[in-house]
């Protein structure tokens, strides 16, 4: 971990660092707020910064409670990230960014920042003090033991194309769809069933039709039989139609598929008229037809 | 490649691989449910028509229905021959009207009519009828 103050030496970390920031980074309120969450307490954070901040400046905040009072860090991200830049620290290796506040016991002892500067702790709160108006000669230094628990993750501005903010929110719609696609998926699972009830009762009623092929044999079967008798039964239909004043069957036969149907006509215009109805029938008149006898052969 | 600087990217990414994959698990289900329900509803026409079918054509009494066909004129008139399922009848001296009715009731069950032949013969009708069933 690095403690960030402005007289640090430059350095090039080649690895991800945590990085501490001394209070030249940041502005710090403590209150005792009657507030049981920190989500609750960073949201009037802001509000409680008014007039105490560069109006330029573009803040963010970050909050954790010391003892019963809350603590409210405002820090300007761009200017930290301009720091780090100009030290060789660029903000895609800052793993996590800590405040001295947060470890405020490491600094009992104060810590020396370059020649003229050294954090100690004043009335509980870490600032930064000359040198020369220290009494002690022994300085401490911040080592592990001063790693908070809980820290703020350095946007990488430039670098990335989404704010975390972004990314939370698209990722929460998109798992908000998958959950409801996958969801409609799971009921799409089901069979419809009406239809399968339908079947269930249509097989027990017939259980030899359970078989696909005796269900199509049986079915070709019958099939066959309801057209072709259909048809015979049409054609009596059709014939009966053509009876009327005048007009006697004499012969009819439907042998098979053949039919043959001989009609007496009593004149003409009965002739007329009937040969009419056979036309409009589908059916034709054989050439054995005379003048009072028309004859109608055909095949189903 | 210092995959840190795109870790919002990659979440989102990640995130986008889920939607797409539980969107193609949704696409998958209902194809593959329309096709099942599809598969169901032709089964079901093909058996609800093999059922009818064999409800018009098999008919267990038919036989007592076509005996019904011999009572419908004098039994002078008649000649009948029924051996098991086929049915072999003549009827002469028929009136008209007695050929319409015999016609009509015999076209009327569901019998396979072989031979329906139906001869003037004076002022009378005669009708041969062959059917099985």
């Amino acid at each position: 971990m690095i403690l960030i103050h402005r007289a640090m030496e430059r350095c090039s970390p080649d690895a991800p660092v945590d990085v501490m920031l001394t209070p030249q980074f940041y502005t710090m309120k403590r209150e005792s707020l009657p507030i049981k969450y920190a989500y609750q307490a960073k949201r009037i954070a802001p509000s409680l910064f008014d007039g105490l901040l560069d109006e330029d400046g573009k803040y963010d905040f970050f909050v954790f409670k010391e003892g019963e009072a809350w603590v409210f860090i405002a820090y300007d991200p761009d200017e930290i990230t301009t720091f780090l830049e100009s030290k060789g620290i660029s903000a895609q290796m800052v793993s996590k960014l800590f405040f001295a506040q947060q470890s405020a016991h490491c600094f009992k002892t104060p810590v020396r920042l370059g020649e003229r500067e050294a954090l100690s702790l004043v009335d509980g709160t870490v600032v930064v003090v000359p040198v020369t108006a220290l009494p002690e000669t022994v300085y401490g230094s911040v080592d592990e033991h001063c790693h908070p628990s809980k820290g703020v993750r350095l946007e990488s501005g430039a670098a990335s194309w989404l704010t975390r903010k972004q990314a939370m929110l698209l990722t929460a719609i998109l798992l908000l769809f998958a959950l409801i696609w996958a969801l409609e998926g799971r009921r799409y699972g089901t069979n419809n069933i009406v239809l399968q009830e339908k079947l269930d009762a249509l097989y027990e009623a017939n259980p030899a039709l359970q078989s696909a092929y005796a269900r199509e044999s049986v079915a070709s079967k019958y099939r066959k039989i309801d057209q072709l008798e259909r048809r015979k039964r049409e054609l009596v239909g059709k014939i009966a139609g053509m009876i009327f004043k005048g007009v006697t069957v004499t012969h009819f036969s439907l042998e098979g598929r053949k039919y043959t149907v001989h009609f007496l006509v009593s004149d003409a215009r009965v002739a007329k008229r009937l040969e009419g109805l056979i036309k409009r029938a589908g059916m034709q008149k054989s050439l054995r037809s005379t003048s009072t006898e028309i004859i109608v052969e055909g095949s189903l | 490649m210092n995959w840190k600087r795109y870790r919002n990217e990659l979440i989102v990414l990640a995130a986008l691989l889920v939607a797409a994959g539980a969107f193609a698990y949704k696409l998958s289900r209902h194809t593959s449910m329309a096709k099942s329900n599809q598969q169901m509803a032709k089964e079901l026409a093909v058996l609800q028509e093999t059922v009818s079918l064999k409800k018009i054509w098999a008919d267990k009494h038919l036989t007592q229905k076509v005996d019904k066909l011999r009572m419908l004129v004098p039994a002078a008139k008649v000649t009948w021959r029924r051996q098991g399922k086929h049915l072999s009848a003549t009827f002469s001296d028929l009136k008209s009207s007695e050929v319409n009715m015999v016609i009509t009731k015999l076209l009327n069950i569901a019998v396979q009519v072989e031979k329906l032949k139906v001869t003037k013969e004076g002022d009378h009708y005669r009708v041969e009828v062959k059917c099985k069933w």
